[in-house]
Parts: structure tokens; C-alpha cells; sequence
């Protein structure tokens, strides 16, 4: 034991020393958007808010998307539970994509970069800095859980309890210590850190599809699933804290296995066979397009699989979806009354939520050229009569096609199971649905020209771009269930497309929205031929 | 002789940073020039800027009498370079990763490819991330070589590679010289300048200190002589010339300036020499001379 986690304690604090401001930001920023928003949902319970708000949210499709309540009455419904309802999933998800993110950025990131070969070289044992790492993490997570619990104490609101509190803000730091010990096993199994995190963030992908399926329709079959255990607590109504303790044991285990796993194996190696190569390259490679594809190929497939994943999960509930409206009375009344069907209503909200995921693809494609010439990867090619317009121009073009196949894939995957699952009739045909999907082909095109932008002026902002996108994306999917100011909303690109099919289309805003990103592709290009490549400068 | 490269008055600054205050050399056909000079004096960025990767900020820049910014294309269908750290893609393997370069250089030649991959001793069909240093920099100069052109650029192109393998590269390099190509060769491994270069380029903080041939450079500075004689050997001291004496007995070692050569030898025959050397001052000694002072 001595020799395997030696001085890890060296490498702890110099974490801690090394990651402060990262620590900070991650968790005041994690922290107050999980625990903020308390004085928000109370206004909003005001009057007949809850009620009106529990039967919105029994919707089988509400479900999926954000998670099942305790209560089973709307009588019953509070403060809390709606809180913890709306909040604490989303709140886990994102510590878990946090923390697993973190974890593979110490370990296997670091053993790709050659820095785990240094170190070892000290007195420092061959797991120390798993070691280390994982307790940075637990206790990042710890402080995070306290944080949550007193920032949600402090505004003293009834129903928030003490007991309530703390254990919402220890859901959501356990979640943070789930994700991070599926990174640490994934970055002993993949032979590199790019597949570490892919494969992770993979797995948490899954968890919460297959989460959405059992909530549905037999939320037994959840408490099976480890990201449950978060949600399953249901702070301020049961407040269960027996999920943790399973999420606490399952945590040990997964540790121990990967602490083994990782004892048995070679620095630099993982244990995925790899396989010979050619020692010819394929015709197919031979160009500059040719070269992109490849290099592009693992984002662009695992991508394009998630996108028909997606599709075909939240087209599944359609069928759900006409057996609740069937037998709830209150909420067919409220649809009746605007005239609008509910599954025309769902499918412009999920179409505009599935379009921003899939713009995730085209911006990583042109960041991708970038990340290249960093790299010094391209520094012979640049020698070469190959020219920055033939670079530029072959990413935005394959961005462009990731995009367009982005969109039919999601949205034909969610056409063809939404019209399989639906017994009942329904406006909705396989037209609507390609239709509204590619309704919203500009506003993937505009984060192209995002991308575009900075790829030319300001390369470093690339990933900037992402924040953005994920500020649109919480606008739309929270944006209906909170009450916002119109000026916020509109702050979010996609508030500006016409959201198909509830809304009709709109050549007017279509065309300007793809007249500026065309715009914008031209500015960056303007910059990309005209700049100082960063090779290692 | 025909001037393949020419540079002169070339500044370029990053930001506050000034990389290269004055730049000016030139690289002729047939001719090995040797680029040297410490970490961050500008050997690369002044390579850089001949790629037309990065833009000067004034001064001219030219290869084959044409524009490195304005007209890279075409000056970069007749060059091929090798990096100074050949950064490569993971999973792509080598034999791949050559294919395209020379691919996408053009000119290339499949026979000269397969020699030299044996040559080199690299294994075309492990993927890239799996290589080490000097096998990544194989890859580069095997793309490299197996391409037609008129100009090589070198940057540090046999740091990590084991001296059997610096010696088929400097096969390759005498091979292209010989056919009338010019070769731009940064590097910090002086004795291998001092084996291929004609002419020596010494940068120092962004400025051109030294040009010159290497004989030229080694006029303007001291032979050392180890010498032991029969009789006193200080009486060497104190003759005009002579630098840095050092006596042990009967034996000294000391630097002497060339143009006093002959006056030395005058006054060491009259004390019976039993044992002379004298050395010729090593690029290192020019090196140093030129960093320390």
C-alpha cells in the first residue's frame, strides 16, 4: 500500500494549490445555480402556482425531460417538492459532467502529456495520483453540498428545511463523486484521454436516457440506476438519505476496481487491443477533406449516434404523452382551450433542444482546425502549396454537412418512433417533423459562423462559443416552465426562429438569420488568411 | 550564384515581445547554410516567417525572388520542411501521416519513400502516438526527403534521433547538396553544422551576429596549443598573443590569437618541444564566444 499511494498527499495539495480559482468558480458557480433560484420558484408557487405547476409537470414527456416528484396529489405539492423536482436533476447532471471532466484532466490527460512520466520519476507511488485526484474531488464536492445546503437555509422559505436542504446540496455533491469514479475507471480502460471522456460522458448520457425510460413507466426499475440515486432522495417531502449510502457503497467499489485496474496495467496503455496499422495510407485519405474526415471521424460518429439516440428517446414518449392527456381532465381542458395539440406544442420545444445539441457538432468540427494548428500538427502541411483557404473552407464545409445530417438524424429518429408510439390520431406527419428540423438549419449554420469568427480574429474564444450555446439551451428548456422577462429569452438566438411546427414558417427571419451567419463565415475567413498562426507561439 | 533565400532588415514582434530586430542573410543553390544561435534568439520564428505562417512586420523576405507572404503558394510547391518538433496525429500511423505529406507536397517519389522508411528503420504501421521523439522526427524527414524540391528547411531536424540515424540523414543531406539544392539547417548540434555547413549564420536575441564561412570564423578567433617542453615553459606568458596560459610543470595550455602563430612557434623551438598540438577553435568555442561575451 505504502509504495502504491506514497506522498500522494505531496500531490494533493499541490492540486489544491494549482486548481484554487478552478475550484472556486466551479463550485460557487455550480453551487448558486443549484440553491439561487429558491426566492424565484417561491413567487412562482404563489397563488394557484403549484397546482397549476403539478399538473404540468405529471406530464409523461416532463418527466422524462426533468424527473418524477414523490407527491401524488397536487394538494400535497410544495415549495420544496417542486424545487427539488425541477432543480436537483439537472443540478446532479451537470456536477457529474463536472467532476468526471476533472478527474480525466488529472489522470489519463495528464499520462497523455507525458507529465504522469515525470512525476512517477520522484519518490511518488505509481497510484498517488489517482489517489490524490479522487479525494481533490470528494472534497470539492463535500464543500459544494455544504454550500447548497446553507445558501438554501439562508433564505429561510417555507417548506426549505434544514434537513431538506442539506441533503438536496449532499444529492447533488454525491453525484459529483458518482461521475468522478466513472472517469477514473474509464480513463484506466481507454488507451486516451480524448476516449476517456467520450466514453464517460457516453455512459452519463446513457444513465439518463435509460432514467427518463424507467421514470415513465416504472420508476422501481430507477432505483437500479445510479444517476436515480440522486433525485431519488426526493429532499423536502421523504428526504431518503438510504439512496446515498447505496450511491456512497457503489462509489467504494467502483474506486477499488479502478485503483486495480489501473495497478495492473502499463503507464500509457489501456486495455482496448490495439491493433497494427497500415503502413500505406488509403486513397481515401489523401487530401486535405480526406484528412479532416478522418480526424473528425470519432467526433462525428459518436455525435451522430447520440443525435439518433436522442431522437428516438424522446419520440418514444409520444405514445405515453396521448394516454396521460386521455385521462387527465384538467390539462386537456388547458389545451382544448388554446387550441393547440399537446404534441405539436412538445415537438417544437424538443426540436429546438435537439437543433442546439446537435450545433455542438459543427462548432467542435471548425474548433477542430484550430486545436490542429495548436498542436503543431499542421506545421508541415502549412509548408506545403496546400492553402489557409483550402483549410478553412474544407472545415466549414464538413461542419456543414455534421450539421445538416445532425439535423435529419434527430430529427427522423424522433419522427419515426413519435408516429410509431402514437395510437391516437395526430396533425403531426413525418413532413412536419424533417420540416421543422431543417426550419432551424440557420441557427446551426449561425453558431458555424460563431465558430468561424473566432477561428479568424480571436481562436482562443473558440470555446467560448459553447457557453453560449448552452445559455440558449437552458432559455429553451427551462424558458417554458419559468416565467422570464422577454428581454432574457430573447437574448437566446433560437427565441428568434420560428419554433416548427407550432409556429408557421418564417422566410423572414430564416433568411436574415442565415444572411448573418453567412456574414460571419466570411468575416473569419477574412481573419484566418490574414492572421499569425499560433504554433507554438 | 543564384540567392534562393534572402532576407534582410526582417523585424517581427509579438505583442511588446520583439523577436527579431534584424534579420538579413541569404541562402544560395548548392549551399548548406548553417542556422545557430541559443533557445528563443529566433531561429524558428525567422523560419516561420519564410513559410509565410506568421507576417513580418517590416524588412524583405524572399524565396526564389518571390514574396514568403504574398506568393507562398507557389514558393511552396518547390520547398519541403521538417519541424523542429514534428507534432503528429495519434491515430493515424506513420506510414499514413508520410503518405499524405507527400501527397499533399506533390512530386513524390514511392521507391525513395520505401528506402528510406528502411533506411531510417521506422515502422510505418504503428500508430503515431505510440512513437517517440526521434521516430516522429523520422517520419517528418522521411516525408521530407522523398519529395522533390529546391529548398530544404531544417529545424533541429536530428534532435532525438541516435547517431547512426544522424548519419543517414546526413547522407541524405550531402545527396540533396550535391544536386545543386539549397538546405537551410537550424540546429543546435554543432559538430554536425560544422560537418555539412559551407556557411554559418549565428543569431543572438533576434539579431544577426555572425555570417561567414566557417574557415573565415575561425580566422577571426584563437587556436588552442597544448604544448610541453625541456625547458621553462612560462617564458610562453608573456608573448603578445597568447591567452588563458595555464602551467603544470613542464606542460602548458593556452589560446593564441592566428595572426601570432608564427611568432609562438619562433620562441617554442628554442625551448625543445617534445609534444605540440594545436587545435583549431570548435564551433562550440565560436558559439560560446559569441553567447558569453
Amino acid at each position: 500500500m505504502k509504495e502504491k499511494f506514497a506522498r500522494w498527499d505531496i500531490l494533493f495539495f499541490q492540486y489544491l494549490k494549482r486548481d484554487w480559482k478552478k475550484i472556486l468558480i466551479w463550485i460557487l458557480s455550480l453551487g448558486l445555480f443549484s440553491s439561487g433560484f429558491v426566492p424565484f420558484f417561491n413567487e412562482m408557487s404563489e397563488g394557484e402556482g403549484l397546482i397549476a405547476m403539478y399538473e404540468t409537470l405529471q406530464n409523461p414527456a416532463m418527466i422524462y425531460m426533468i424527473g418524477p416528484t414523490s407527491i401524488n396529489s397536487a394538494g400535497d405539492y410544495t415549495l420544496g417538492a417542486m424545487y427539488a423536482h425541477e432543480m436537483l436533476l439537472f443540478s446532479s447532471l451537470f456536477a457529474m459532467i463536472i467532476s468526471a471532466l476533472h478527474v480525466v484532466g488529472h489522470t489519463r490527460k495528464e499520462e497523455d502529456l507525458g507529465l504522469t512520466e515525470l512525476v512517477r520519476s520522484f519518490q511518488i507511488g505509481r497510484q498517488a495520483n489517482s489517489l490524490a485526484t479522487i479525494v481533490e474531488t470528494i472534497l470539492i464536492n463535500g464543500l459544494l453540498a455544504l454550500l447548497i445546503g446553507s445558501v438554501m437555509i439562508s433564505f429561510d422559505a417555507y417548506t426549505i428545511t434544514i434537513e431538506g436542504s442539506f441533503l438536496f446540496g449532499a444529492s447533488i455533491g454525491m453525484a459529483g463523486i458518482l461521475g468522478a469514479t466513472i472517469a477514473l475507471i474509464m480513463a484506466q480502460i481507454m488507451s486516451s484521454s480524448s476516449g476517456a471522456t467520450g466514453s464517460t460522458l457516453g455512459i452519463i448520457g446513457l444513465l439518463y436516457i435509460i432514467r427518463a425510460g424507467t421514470d415513465v413507466t416504472n420508476i422501481e426499475f430507477s432505483k437500479a440506476n445510479p444517476l436515480s440515486w440522486t433525485y431519488l432522495t426526493f429532499p423536502f417531502t421523504e428526504n431518503d438519505g438510504s439512496f446515498l449510502i447505496y450511491a456512497a457503497v457503489f462509489c467504494l467499489v467502483m474506486v477499488i476496481i479502478a485503483f486495480t485496474l489501473e495497478g495492473a496495467r502499463d503507464m500509457g496503455s489501456g486495455y482496448l487491443p490495439e491493433r497494427a496499422g497500415r503502413d500505406h495510407a488509403n486513397q481515401s485519405l489523401l487530401s486535405i477533406s480526406g484528412l479532416f474526415i478522418r480526424l473528425n471521424k470519432n467526433v462525428m460518429i459518436s455525435w451522430l449516434v447520440a443525435f439518433a439516440i436522442m431522437g428516438a428517446a424522446y419520440g418514444s414518449i409520444y405514445g405515453d404523452m396521448q394516454g396521460f392527456l386521455e385521462s387527465n381532465e384538467l390539462i386537456r381542458q388547458m389545451f382544448v382551450s388554446t387550441g393547440i395539440s399537446v404534441e405539436v406544442s412538445f415537438t417544437s420545444t424538443i426540436m429546438m433542444i435537439m437543433i442546439i445539441l446537435v450545433s455542438i457538432l459543427p462548432i467542435a468540427v471548425v474548433n477542430k482546425l484550430f486545436n490542429e494548428e495548436v498542436q503543431l500538427h499542421l506545421s508541415q502541411i502549412f509548408a506545403t502549396k496546400v492553402t489557409r483557404s483550402h483549410l478553412f473552407w474544407t472545415s466549414i464545409g464538413l461542419s456543414t454537412l455534421a450539421g445538416v445530417i445532425g439535423i435529419l438524424l434527430a430529427s427522423l429518429s424522433l419522427a419515426w418512433t413519435a408516429l410509431s408510439t402514437m395510437t391516437q390520431q395526430s396533425p403531426l406527419n413525418l413532413t412536419s417533423f424533417i420540416g421543422a428540423g431543417l426550419n432551424a438549419f440557420p441557427s446551426v449554420l449561425f453558431f458555424i459562423g460563431l465558430a468561424a469568427l473566432t477561428l479568424g480574429w480571436a481562436p482562443r474564444w473558440g470555446k467560448a462559443i459553447y457557453v453560449y450555446l448552452g445559455y440558449s439551451f437552458l432559455l429553451n428548456y427551462f424558458g417554458s416552465i419559468l416565467d422570464l422577462p422577454k428581454w432574457v429569452s430573447r437574448s437566446a438566438l433560437h427565441s428568434w426562429v420560428a419554433h416548427m411546427p407550432l409556429d408557421s414558417f418564417e422566410i423572414g427571419s430564416f433568411t436574415v438569420i442565415l444572411m448573418i451567419s453567412l456574414c460571419l463565415i466570411l468575416i473569419g475567413y477574412s481573419g484566418y488568411i490574414r492572421r499569425d498562426l499560433l504554433e507554438g507561439a | 550564384m543564384e540567392k534562393v533565400v534572402e532576407l534582410s532588415g526582417v523585424q517581427k514582434s509579438f505583442g511588446k515581445v520583439r523577436a527579431l530586430k534584424d534579420v538579413s542573410f541569404t541562402v544560395n543553390a548548392g549551399e548548406v547554410v548553417g542556422f545557430i544561435g541559443p533557445n528563443g534568439a529566433g531561429k524558428s520564428t525567422t523560419i516561420r516567417t519564410l513559410l509565410g505562417i506568421i507576417k513580418r512586420d517590416s524588412g524583405n523576405a524572399t524565396i526564389f525572388n518571390m514574396d514568403v507572404w504574398k506568393q507562398s503558394l507557389d514558393i511552396h510547391k518547390r520547398i519541403s520542411y521538417v519541424p523542429g518538433d514534428v507534432s503528429l496525429w495519434g491515430n493515424l500511423t506513420g506510414g499514413e501521416i508520410i503518405d499524405l505529406f507527400i501527397k499533399l507536397h506533390g512530386n513524390g517519389n514511392k521507391a525513395k519513400r520505401d528506402n528510406l522508411i528502411k533506411r531510417f528503420e521506422l515502422d510505418p504501421r504503428k500508430k503515431a502516438k505510440s512513437y517517440s521523439k526521434g521516430n516522429r522526427q523520422k517520419v517528418g524527414l522521411i516525408a521530407a526527403l522523398s519529395v522533390e524540391s529546391d529548398l530544404y528547411i531544417f529545424d533541429e531536424p536530428t534532435s532525438g534521433l541516435d547517431p547512426l540515424m544522424e548519419a543517414v540523414f546526413q547522407e541524405e543531406v550531402a545527396r540533396i547538396k550535391q544536386a545543386g539544392k539549397a538546405i537551410l539547417l537550424s540546429s543546435h548540434i554543432l559538430s554536425e553544422v560544422e560537418r555539412l555547413a559551407d556557411k554559418v549564420v549565428i543569431i543572438r536575441n533576434g539579431e544577426i551576429v555572425e555570417i561567414g564561412t566557417l574557415d573565415a570564423l575561425r580566422h577571426l578567433t584563437r587556436t588552442t596549443i597544448t604544448i610541453e617542453t625541456e625547458g621553462d615553459v612560462a617564458v610562453m606568458a608573456d608573448l603578445d598573443g597568447v591567452h588563458d596560459f595555464n602551467q603544470t610543470d613542464h606542460h602548458a595550455i593556452f589560446s593564441v590569437d592566428n595572426a601570432f602563430i608564427n611568432s609562438i612557434l619562433l620562441v617554442a623551438t628554442k625551448l625543445g618541444v617534445r609534444r605540440f598540438e594545436a587545435v583549431p577553435p570548435t564551433l562550440e568555442d565560436l558559439f560560446m564566444r559569441h553567447y558569453e561575451g
